[in-house]
């Protein structure tokens, strides 16, 4: 690996495709998340009935 | 040299990769596979996505764990070939990050154990996350060579969460999967270790090996192989399992114990390969799983 220097022009394809992989990575998390806890809901609804 | 982080003065945003490497995914495998089978161990029924969720909760601490781990011990992963290629000591990734992580999957983690499972199982979750992180990672690990044998608390908590996520309530078996764990953990780490010795002694670990010798290192494997044997046949005599996992359990440990003599009495030279100690660590690792699996299949299909 190389050590870059604060010279080194700013690598902005590389800063804009980690963004949108994590941007997208939190959105399926947090859509994955909203249907898991909706489920648990609904376990738990019937498990109390 | 470690890439640097920053393009000038913009800092690159983490790339996810790294924040997976975090979590120690190899090690949650082994977490995740013990707790399911403490909770499919269970008596009862638990729903599927309950489990499921208690399950994800258990993964996401243990991740939370290695995290952290991660975290504070990054200038120690520097100094070793195993681990210097981590995100942290190779400068992929950015302490603060690394914590806000680690502390963010921890608080999560026990949130949804909380809300899938009951506020004894989540006890128990936030107990092992704190006891591996503070005990193990900060206090035990950098200053005595028993660190393995104490610490081996933090990794054997699995099942026994699996277990109370389902039921409630601890029970004699899940304690006694918790002391098998316990037990496995320094014959397994140490034959590590015996292999991996320069490398620690290289970070000032006072890993057994480095600090009371090889010999010192290979009878004690051994002396905690044959109690481990014991605590994991116990279950079968007392009545907790079936003849499936008893036979099982004599036959895996039979095996695991005549290992460790192989390790135990042997002397090595310069240049030594160390196969039967990759040997034993390798089936140490296969002895776990095989061993918790037949926990599971002699509670669904008893003989």
């Amino acid at each position: 690996m190389t050590e870059e220097t604060p010279n080194e022009p700013f690598d902005e394809a590389e800063y804009r495709r980690r963004q949108r992989s994590r941007a997208n990575m939190m959105a399926w998390m947090l859509g994955g998340l909203a249907i898991l806890f909706f489920f648990i809901t609904i376990a738990k609804m019937q498990i109390f009935s | 040299m470690a890439q640097s982080l920053t393009h000038g003065e913009t800092a690159l945003p983490a790339d996810w990769r790294d924040l997976f490497a975090l979590t120690k995914p190899r090690v949650m495998s082994l977490v995740v596979f013990t707790a399911l089978c403490g909770l499919l161990a269970a008596p009862g029924s638990v729903p599927p996505v309950l489990a499921f969720s208690s399950i994800l909760a258990i993964a996401l601490g243990a991740g939370a764990s290695g995290a952290l781990n991660q975290w504070y011990e990054a200038g120690l992963d520097a100094k070793m070939k195993r681990t210097a290629g981590r995100p942290l000591p190779a400068g992929r990734l950015d302490p603060q990050t690394a914590l806000q992580f680690g502390v963010g999957l921890a608080a999560f983690s026990l949130f949804l154990m909380l809300f899938a499972s009951n506020w004894q199982a989540t006890l128990l979750l936030a107990v092992s996350i704190l006891f591996y992180v503070l005990v193990y990672t900060m206090w035990l690990k950098p200053r005595t060579p028993q660190n393995i044998v104490i610490g081996g608390a933090a990794g054997a908590f699995p099942p026994l969460i699996g277990w109370v996520a389902a039921t409630g309530s601890i029970a004699p078996l899940p304690v006694m999967l918790f002391l098998l764990i316990f037990l496995w953990t320094p014959p397994h780490f140490w034959a590590l270790a015996l292999f991996m010795r320069s490398d620690y002694a290289a970070a000032g670990i006072p890993m057994m090996p480095v600090v009371a010798g090889e010999k010192s290192t290979r009878r004690q494997i051994l002396f905690y192989a044959v109690i481990m044997a014991v605590g994991a046949i116990a279950p079968w005599p007392l009545g907790y399992t079936g003849a499936l996992y008893g036979w099982t359990a004599v036959v895996l440990s039979a095996v695991f114990v005549a290992l460790s003599v192989q390790v135990g009495t042997r002397t090595t030279g310069e240049g030594d390969m160390m196969r039967p100690e990759k040997r034993l660590f390798a089936y140490s690792i296969a002895y776990l799983f095989i061993l918790f699996g037949a926990v599971v299949a002699d509670h669904w299909w008893p003989l």
